[in-house]
């Protein structure tokens, strides 16, 4: 008995070519967290574009003789019963009689601007020291990765807190230690990619060729390793904030009065008991920041890397 | 009845020959050695040899084992109420010998008080265990631990915890919570102190006067009282409280005029104001309750006013009153204060505007001219018109603005007997008693050193006063001076010599006796420039200087 098998070829739909950046894209928006994450880094975002219409007040005027007022004043809203002839103040004043909500906004800006300049220097100077270091070998490789080691052997908020010590407190020194602490970190991720990926027959079938070391490294080599690259600098922005607020906290970072979280939280923290609101507020708002990062560079290497996200989910 | 009383004195006086002649072998030569002893005491003195030196101290002589005689260039209306000042104890000659010069001298004070430094663990604690052999009222105590803590929050929660038995300086916000608390019982302090906010005249933009005016116009000095000081301060009207005879005579400060500010702003050159800094150090005052709070708000009303953008810069206490006490704060204004040591005019002004004190730059001769001729005159009413000078010139030249003059409170379990601030020093551990073995005192910043004639903070001040005394000491609650090492000072007609009789019978915690030469020596110290022993922390013995014009045999 013979079977005739009857072989239905469907129709074959063409194949799109998708890059990996599409194909990343395409990925993320699939990982919900990631999504949670761009949507709250979104609204951040608008936040702090629009902080000057958004605010009520000036983040650094102080109300005295604007409004009747009590220092730490709780917050006023008037939907949950404050007095309508009570001027409304979302989050309360703080003890110099400023309006926390105005301030909570504009920390935004800071917050943000902190999370990306320190981590953009970062993978800046670290990318190049690390690409250069991988290609080069020898002892250009050994001295660079020594340099790195020595940097990583010191806490990073230890070796953060030494440097403003030498250039002296204020944000801006506070930018320059965090991204100084967080450079080897990418060297040693650029570095490593670089040695793995120079190996490679594509870059030997370019350096055959005739391309010029300068050509090998930066149109070849590198774009390969950026997805690691933008992986770790995801989830470095996080920890950017985080430290950068709290060299705030202690007085090393921003100064009164510019608006940044951390130093909100620091100048105000023993009022914990009396007046809640004033360490509250700083404290979500660096939590709400934090956690939108840690969401999105989560999602992001899920996306860029699918094995490691099935090695995360095992 | 007459016969008896005969009788009575002739066996009185036949039982003291008996006693003499009888005491035989032992006792005719223990009088001798005495008089020996003292026919042989070779008093230290220390001598300026004229006046020239432009000091007020000529010398200072053990005349015998218990007489100290201080000879001044000329009357010192205020020389009590300075030597009770705790920057003036006595330690022994032979430790200062010692140590001089060695450092030891920051941690480990020898003096004659009721407590003895067992342990300073740096960073945490100073553990005093009690004198035994004290000569004046003993502490109940046998240990007493001084912690510190610069939030003012933080040093209530230790009391609320009963942790801490006694906590200096309440913030003025929890001032309610220890009046509400029926544990704790609330210590107000009558201390007169002025807040005030400094210029170094050496650089731009503050070598210019009008700029400095222009700032002391553009200060909005009840807004900063009314809201940043508890009830009881008051905007200062001179550098010197009021409540201090001759303190303000002459013309009251500046009223806030911020358009007649940026007048003279502009006059002066800057128009669209500049940029500078606000030094202060974070550290809880009773002039200046909310240190960081009120340099914002400096910053806030200098913008504002007059368009000056000021940066402000918290430092560590200790290197905050280094740099600013020595000038060095060039690049911008600083948040200081003073806390009266002795209830005089000259303890305010004398210290400030002397010639020879370089915080403010360059001294102004129409400031210290006045103050120099009237720290030589014992009249109050005859001193008046020279402080009026004084206090006018001051407000002319601006060295530096007054601000506030802060009211304080402190704190302490309910249970704590004899618990008390006096309005001058700070509370002898020994008059405090909690029925324990144990006592623990917070204040609000850890001492710098122990050798506190080389000391001018509070905190350094509290913890040696345990330890060091003066030859006189402040009432528990006024400047009045008592007795303390010594039993009096006696002045001649025109106040220039002082004789001070030393109390008999008082040992120093390395169990030697107090004489002369232990007062002239400890003096001698801060005093003398050439002394090998004139070495302390910073070796600026600021006190000795400011209070006494000058040091003798100064390089």
């Amino acid at each position: 008995m013979t079977t005739n098998v009857e072989t239905v070829i469907a129709p074959v739909e063409p194949q799109r070519s998708r890059s990996l950046a599409a194909l990343t894209w395409r990925r993320l928006f699939k990982q919900r967290n990631a999504v949670v994450g761009m949507i709250i880094l979104a609204f951040l975002t608008l936040v702090a574009v629009f902080a000057p219409w958004i605010a009520p007040y000036d983040p650094v005027q102080s109300l005295l003789g604007v409004e009747t007022l009590k220092e730490r004043e709780a917050p006023c809203i008037h939907l949950l019963g404050c007095p309508e002839d009570k001027p409304e103040h979302l989050m309360g004043i703080d003890a110099n009689y400023r309006d926390v909500y105005s301030r909570i906004i504009y920390g935004t800006r800071v917050s943000l601007f902190i999370g990306f300049s320190t981590i953009g220097m970062a993978v800046v100077v670290g990318a190049v020291i690390g690409a250069l270091s991988g290609y080069a070998g020898g002892w250009v490789d050994n001295l660079i990765m020594r340099l790195m080691d020595v940097v990583l052997a010191f806490p990073s908020f230890l070796l953060a807190i030494a440097i403003i010590t030498v250039i002296g407190r204020g944000l801006q020194n506070a930018l320059y230690a965090i991204a100084i602490v967080n450079i080897p970190v990418f060297a040693r991720l650029v570095r490593a990619s670089v040695l793995s990926i120079k190996e490679q027959e594509f870059v030997s079938a370019s350096r055959a060729l005739g391309a010029n070391w300068l050509r090998l490294l930066f149109v070849r080599i590198f774009p390969n390793a950026l997805p690691t690259l933008v992986v770790q600098a995801t989830l470095s922005i996080a920890a950017a904030i985080l430290e950068a607020a709290a060299l705030s906290f202690l007085g090393l970072g921003a100064q009164p009065p510019t608006p940044e979280w951390g130093t909100m939280l620091g100048s105000e923290r023993n009022q914990v008991f009396t007046a809640p609101h004033l360490v509250f507020f700083p404290g979500l708002a660096i939590m709400i920041t934090v956690l939108a990062f840690n969401l999105l560079g989560d999602g992001v290497r899920d996306a860029m890397d699918p094995r490691l996200a099935q090695v995360a989910k095992k | 009845m007459k016969k008896t009383s005969m009788l009575f004195a002739l066996l009185v006086a036949l039982s003291l020959v008996l006693a003499a002649c009888g005491a035989g072998g032992s006792g005719a030569p223990a009088i001798e050695d005495e008089f020996t002893a003292l026919a042989e005491f070779e008093g230290l003195k220390l001598d300026a040899g004229s006046c020239d030196y432009g000091g007020k101290v000529l010398s200072i002589e053990a005349v015998d084992e218990l007489t100290v005689v201080f000879t001044l260039c000329k009357p010192d209306p205020a020389f009590e109420a300075k030597i009770a000042f705790t920057p003036f104890g006595i330690q022994p000659q032979e430790h200062l010998a010692r140590t001089g010069g060695s450092g030891e001298l920051l941690e480990n004070p020898i003096g004659t008080g009721p407590y003895m430094v067992a342990e300073w663990d740096r960073g945490n604690q100073i553990v005093y265990t009690r004198f035994n052999d004290y000569w004046g009222e003993a502490g109940a105590a046998s240990t007493v631990t001084l912690r510190w803590l610069t939030e003012g929050a933080a040093r209530l929660q230790e009391l609320q915890a009963g942790t801490a038995d006694y906590v200096s300086n309440l913030s003025p916000s929890d001032y309610a919570t220890v009046q509400n608390d029926p544990n704790l019982q609330i210590l107000y302090h009558q201390n007169p102190n002025v807040f005030y906010i400094g210029f170094t005249n050496t650089a731009e933009p503050y070598d210019n006067v009008d700029v400095r005016r222009a700032i002391a116009l553009g200060i909005d000095y009840q807004r900063i009282v009314d809201n940043f000081y508890p009830d009881g301060s008051e905007v200062a009207s001179h550098f010197t409280p009021c409540g201090i005879p001759n303190g303000c005579e002459g013309e009251s400060w500046y009223t806030f005029d911020a358009a007649a500010g940026r007048a003279l702003l502009a006059e002066a050159g800057y128009p669209d104001g500049f940029t500078t800094r606000l030094y202060y150090r974070d550290v809880f005052r009773v002039y200046l309750p909310e240190p960081a709070r009120v340099a914002t708000e400096i910053q806030a009303q200098l913008q504002e006013n007059l368009g000056i953008t000021v940066e402000v810069v918290p430092m560590e206490s200790g290197e905050f009153i280094d740099a600013s006490t020595s000038g060095n704060l060039t690049d911008g204004m600083h948040l200081l204060g003073w806390g009266a040591d002795y209830p005089h005019v000259t303890n305010f002004m004398d210290f400030h505007f002397a010639a020879n004190n370089p915080q403010f730059g360059n001294a102004h001769a129409e400031i210290y001219g006045p103050l120099q001729q009237a720290s030589s005159v014992a009249d109050v009413s005859a001193a008046a018109p020279l402080y009026a000078a004084a206090n006018n010139a001051v407000k002319e030249l601006v060295p530096l603005i007054p601000v506030a003059h802060g009211a304080a409170a402190h704190a302490a379990q309910a249970s704590l007997q004899g618990a008390y601030y006096p309005p001058f020093g700070a509370p002898q551990f020994n008059f405090l008693d909690n029925g324990t073995d144990s006592i623990v005192f917070v204040q609000n910043a850890e001492p710098i050193s122990l050798d506190c004639a080389d000391e001018t903070d509070g905190e350094s001040l509290t913890a040696c006063q345990q330890v060091v005394e003066t030859l006189l000491e402040y009432g528990k609650d006024s400047g009045a001076t008592f007795p303390e090492l010594a039993t009096s000072c006696d002045a001649n007609a025109d106040s220039t010599v002082w004789t001070c009789h030393l109390r008999a019978g008082v040992k120093f915690h390395d169990g030697s006796a107090l004489d002369a030469d232990d007062v002239v020596a400890s003096w001698s110290r801060g005093l003398n420039a050439a002394s090998p022993y004139h070495v302390g922390n910073t070796g600026s013995f600021d006190y000795y200087g400011y209070l006494w014009d000058s040091f003798m045999n100064v390089p």
